[in-house]
């Protein structure tokens, strides 16, 4: 027999942990081929997109009444820009429509879509034909995430006007697709458009800016930057609420951040599983070597090498390895466009994948790798039996050391006694059950202590978003409108707290920075700063970690913030953090920013209501003072609708990470308990003969591996617990998260637990039940 | 003994009658082929009787102890067990059965290899007391009566010799205090010494009224018991009377013995 023959001979014998061992590689290898695939194509998905879509690499958007000849001569001269566009379009500062199951406030920018234009030529994704008078192109993300589709109303809420149209169209876009950035694009016939532009008047009327560089790589960050410095009223552009700017660098991190983090999800459970997998081989490899130890004498005997014997083992090994990861791989092509779905939704990108090689054979190789190194590890004792003592069944004559938990003296029941027996009579098999078992708790907690946060009680995600979660948010038309509205909200019924929190661009020792400005950071729900204090005095500030890991300053160190062309010294009093804007924040109070801008009153009041409606205060308020507001947020509704995008992702991270950890327990427990069982036959036959009635052998199984499950999945519900918050703060950093606070709600991972060992306790006994089948007499005489 | 003088047909139970089958038989198949083992039997076994059965290879005599004490279960016929009939229950209500009221001593010894001698007879005893202390002193207290040291209660099976193993297995089958042990070629694996000692203890166990059924294919281990049924291709063809063992294997029941088995062409 050659030693081709002699592996597939061993595969045979062990059909079913063939099959067992197949199915852990097969998803080690789907996982890890879908993880690998998403971050290889995620690294090129924004720059190809942008590409295809013929999208600028940035663009700003203002009223008109405010466009200057400077901004244009600005694009058109700079060497590094490779071309650039004007086009006339309907600005809307703060709209409202429904995203999702609620209503969304966000900025709106509509083009006419038969307007001939360099960049961003409108491609539809589906449409409806023939076009009608009220049709409106959405972007795709309205489908994705947004629950529309082709031929619903659509009713877009401005200045108290409202106009409904039908959704007749969608469309990719990369910087105005996502209720991420505060402003979405909308394409209108030419007839609805100029009615639109008509009805709404000058006021509404807007200038889109938009360039490509020539050199796609090149920070797109510094070019606006850099424009914001030159242009002529720069404090025009910090300030003025219908002024819009963006670069794709921003976009692609923000489009980006939450899809590599649940990729790292995906290619870390592809870890566990690949490990889960390993242990298992180790677990088979070792015991086919003890169950076929004659057999290996007899083949030693007869003349076959341990090289040869050694080689016909991780030749099984490596055809199950091979076989499961290839099909593992050619399947993951069936996930990845659920995947890609995800993607979509957070994005509104479409995603389309193709082959990718390159993947492919990283996930078979790193599989096959890991397998092999384990195998050959296993099997290496091979080479230290001889024949004769392997003939001899390769046993010492004293193979038991301790004869634990003694039936006459331990407490407890006989089936727990001899439960317990079981137990430390297989340390190191159980110390692996256990072992992994917690490392897939931990990740059940982890996915699930995620989902609720961003599903259910989303102040802590909304929180490390970086967003106020109040209830209202209140723009003034003028300063002056300002100062007279605080005091008359603050007397309104309802009203708990207010307190001004406004956003403008400055730079920080050079570097560009989004500054929070308020009255009173104490009054702020959201307090972003984790080490040391917000600032207090008007010579204090507080950064971002992720500012002051760029700027290497710290607490205590002093910094220059230029706003214009004025500056001044701030002494860094606290370090916060941020997700938005890559973590770039930093935060002044009123007095302090008045340092550079003397004239400057906060226009941005948030309003946080006890007992009292938000939509009844917002009637209320647009009643009493609506001559002084410029434009009311709904933040509730705002929160709903944009959360609703991760919603959808995060739900099916935990869907899939639950049922790994399902066929996890199934296949783990599966696997031991029936070696066990056929290792420990002749055992289980005499006890039968002794008067054990095959429910009492199916519990004592159970019972000697449900205290392993238990401590297991205590370990790692613990872990979890403890360490979900400090593995979120690790994921984030990068994007300047230094201290992760999100709930975690007790009650919830305790069932998650309880089910867990529900689930492996009822495997367990069906398991066992296979012990039916195996009669006493058999048993005795086979 | 010519066949028609064998006792085997029983109408009614007899106070002292412990087992009896009634057109016991049993068919093994194997490759579409039927192969009857054990053909229309119909056995009483009478309480404190210590029965051998005897036969050639292959004749049945296992099959016929398995079946006997609800460890197999027959293909046709009855097995009534003082009142009950065993042959209608279930491999769970006859894992009850056999704990309440059998003993098995097997050829094999068939200790669990992984427990101390101790709680190889603990492991059985438990599953009828739950009194811990009482079953552990009665256990105690049997290992020691079949001459096992104190320092071997502790030890692992395969720590011990082969004698020692038979005695504790003897232990594990006495600790229930069954109605009736079953003993299949329980010296076939000792020397000389260590079965006459195996021996001792079983006689010294019958005399005491335990029931005992012994397959043994060695003439010197059926001296010991007081009935002799003689099995040949699944049918009992002779059932000898030797009367109580009185402790001396001499001549006259030696020659009795012999007679027999040499008119069933043993």
């Amino acid at each position: 027999m050659n030693i081709v023959n002699l592996a597939l001979a061993n595969i045979k014998r062990g059909k079913s942990a063939a099959f067992s061992l197949f199915v852990l590689i097969f998803a080690a290898a789907l996982l890890l081929n879908v993880g690998i695939t998403v971050m290889f194509k995620m690294s090129t998905f924004y720059d190809d997109k942008v590409e295809e879509l013929q999208d600028p690499h940035l663009g700003i958007m203002l009223n008109k009444a405010n466009d200057k000849a400077a901004y244009h001569d600005y694009w058109k001269n700079n060497p590094d820009v490779k071309a650039f566009e004007m086009e006339s379009m309907i600005l809307m500062d703060a709209a409202k429509f429904r995203y999702g199951k609620s209503d969304m406030n966000s900025g709106a920018a509509l083009f006419n879509s038969d307007a001939k234009r360099h960049f961003s030529s409108l491609k539809l994704i589906q449409k409806l034909a023939p076009v009608q008078p009220d049709d409106i192109y959405v972007p795709y993300s309205f489908k994705t995430s947004g629950g529309y589709k082709l031929g619903d109303p659509f009713t877009i809420t401005f200045q108290e006007k409202s106009f409904s149209y039908r959704v007749a169209g969608f469309f990719e876009s990369t910087m105005l697709g996502t209720p991420s950035m505060g402003m979405m694009k909308f394409l209108l016939p030419d007839a609805a458009y100029r009615e639109l532009s008509e009805a709404l008047g000058p006021a509404a009327e807007g200038i889109s800016l938009s360039a490509a560089l020539k050199d796609s790589r090149q920070s797109t960050k510094q070019l606006m930057n850099e424009f914001n410095k030159r242009s002529p009223d720069p404090s025009l552009n910090a300030i003025a609420p219908t002024f819009w700017e963006t670069d794709i660098e921003t976009m692609k991190s923000v489009g980006t951040m939450t899809i590599n983090i649940v990729s790292m999800i995906l290619v870390a459970f592809a870890g566990v599983i690949v490990l889960v997998a390993l242990i298992v081989i180790k677990f088979r490899v070792t015991n086919s070597i003890d169950d076929g130890i004659v057999h290996i004498g007899a083949l030693k005997a007869i003349g076959y090498t341990s090289r040869q014997i050694l080689m016909s083992i991780v030749m099984q090994f490596m055809f199950i390895t091979l076989c499961a990861g290839v099909i593992g791989v050619a399947l993951s092509y069936a996930v990845i466009p659920a995947f890609g779905g995800i993607v979509s939704s957070l994005t509104g990108l479409l995603w389309i994948h193709g082959w990718d090689a390159e993947a492919n054979v990283l996930s078979v190789l790193i599989v096959t790798i890991l397998v092999l190194a384990v195998t050959l590890f296993s099997a290496s004792r091979i080479r230290k039996l001889h024949p004769v003592a392997a003939l001899r069944g390769g046993m010492m004559t004293h193979n038991f050391k301790r004869n634990p938990v003694p039936l006459e003296k331990s407490r407890g029941g006989l089936q727990f006694m001899l439960a317990c027996k079981t137990i430390m009579m297989n340390g190191k098999q159980n110390s692996m059950i256990a072992f992994i078992i917690a490392a897939i708790t931990f990740a059940s907690v982890f996915s699930v202590v995620l989902y609720y946060n961003v599903a259910s009680n989303k102040k802590a995600f909304i929180h490390l978003v970086g967003a106020e979660t109040s209830n209202v948010m209140i723009q003034a038309k003028t300063a002056s409108d300002g100062k007279k509205l605080i005091p008359a909200i603050e007397r309104m019924d309802g009203v708990a707290k207010i307190a001004i929190l406004d956003f403008i661009t400055a730079r920080i020792d050079g570097q560009d920075t989004y500054m929070n400005i308020s009255d009173d950071f104490g009054k702020l729900e959201n307090q972003t700063v984790y080490e040391g204090r917000f600032p207090k005095y008007d010579n204090e500030i507080a950064v971002s970690w992720a500012v002051s890991k760029r700027l290497g300053k710290g607490i205590g160190d002093t910094v220059k913030v230029e706003i214009s062309q004025a500056s001044q010294t701030y002494l860094i009093t606290g370090l916060s953090q941020s997700i938005s804007n890559m973590g770039k924040a930093a935060y002044l109070t009123l007095p302090g920013v008045r340092q550079i801008l003397p004239d400057y009153e906060g226009s941005v009041i948030n309003v946080y209501l006890k007992g009292m409606d938000t939509t009844r205060f917002i009637e209320s308020i647009r009643a009493q003072h609506g001559q002084q507001i410029g434009n009311i947020i709904n933040v509730d509704e705002t929160i709903d609708s944009q959360s609703s995008i991760y919603i959808s992702a995060v739900f099916a991270v935990m869907v899939l990470v639950l049922a790994i950890t399902v066929l996890v327990v199934v296949m783990i427990l599966y696997l031991v308990i029936k070696t066990m069982i056929l290792k420990r036959r002749r055992e289980f036959g005499i006890l039968k003969a002794t008067g054990y009635t095959t429910l009492q052998l199916m519990s004592q199984i159970a019972m000697s591996f449900i205290p392993i499950v238990l401590v297991g999945v205590i370990i790692g519900g613990v872990l979890g617990c403890v360490y979900t918050n400090s593995m979120l703060t690790l994921l984030l950093s990068g994007a300047g998260i230094h201290n992760v606070q999100f709930i975690v709600k007790i009650p919830l991972i305790v069932m998650l637990c309880i089910g867990l060992i529900a689930l492996a306790y009822l495997v367990s006994m069906l398991v066992a039940r296979r012990i039916k089948r195996i009669s006493a007499y058999g048993m005795i005489t086979e | 003994m010519p066949e028609s003088n064998i006792s085997i047909r029983v109408i009614r139970f007899m106070p002292n009658q412990l087992l009896r089958t009634e057109k016991l038989c049993k068919t093994f198949s194997s490759g579409g082929v039927q192969q009857h083992v054990l053909k229309n039997l119909d056995i009483s076994l009478t309480e404190g009787d210590f029965t051998v059965i005897m036969g050639s290879s292959g004749s049945g005599k296992s099959t016929l102890l398995y079946a006997l004490s609800g460890m197999d279960k027959p293909t046709l016929g009855e097995i009534h067990f003082e009142e009950q009939n065993i042959s209608r229950l279930n491999n769970d209500q006859l894992a009850i059965f056999r704990r309440n009221h059998c003993g098995f001593v097997f050829q094999q010894v068939h200790l669990l290899d992984n427990m101390s001698v101790l709680d190889n007879v603990l492991a059985s005893g438990l599953l009828v007391s739950r009194n811990k202390r009482e079953i552990a002193a009665k256990a105690e207290q049997l290992l020691a009566k079949v001459g096992l040291e104190e320092t071997s209660w502790r030890k692992f099976p395969s720590q011990l010799s082969g004698g020692e193993a038979q005695r504790a297995g003897i232990v594990r089958a006495l600790i229930n205090s069954p109605k009736i042990i079953f003993a299949d070629e329980p010296t076939g694996a000792l020397n000389s010494a260590a079965s006459d000692s195996v021996l001792d203890i079983m006689t010294a166990v019958n005399r005491n009224g335990q029931s005992i059924v012994m397959v043994t294919h060695d003439m010197k281990t059926a001296l010991r018991g007081n009935r002799v049924l003689y099995l040949r291709d699944g049918v009992i063809c002779g059932d000898l009377q030797l009367g109580a063992f009185d402790g001396e294997l001499h001549s006259a029941r030696h020659e009795k013995l012999k007679a027999f088995l040499a008119d069933m062409g043993w």
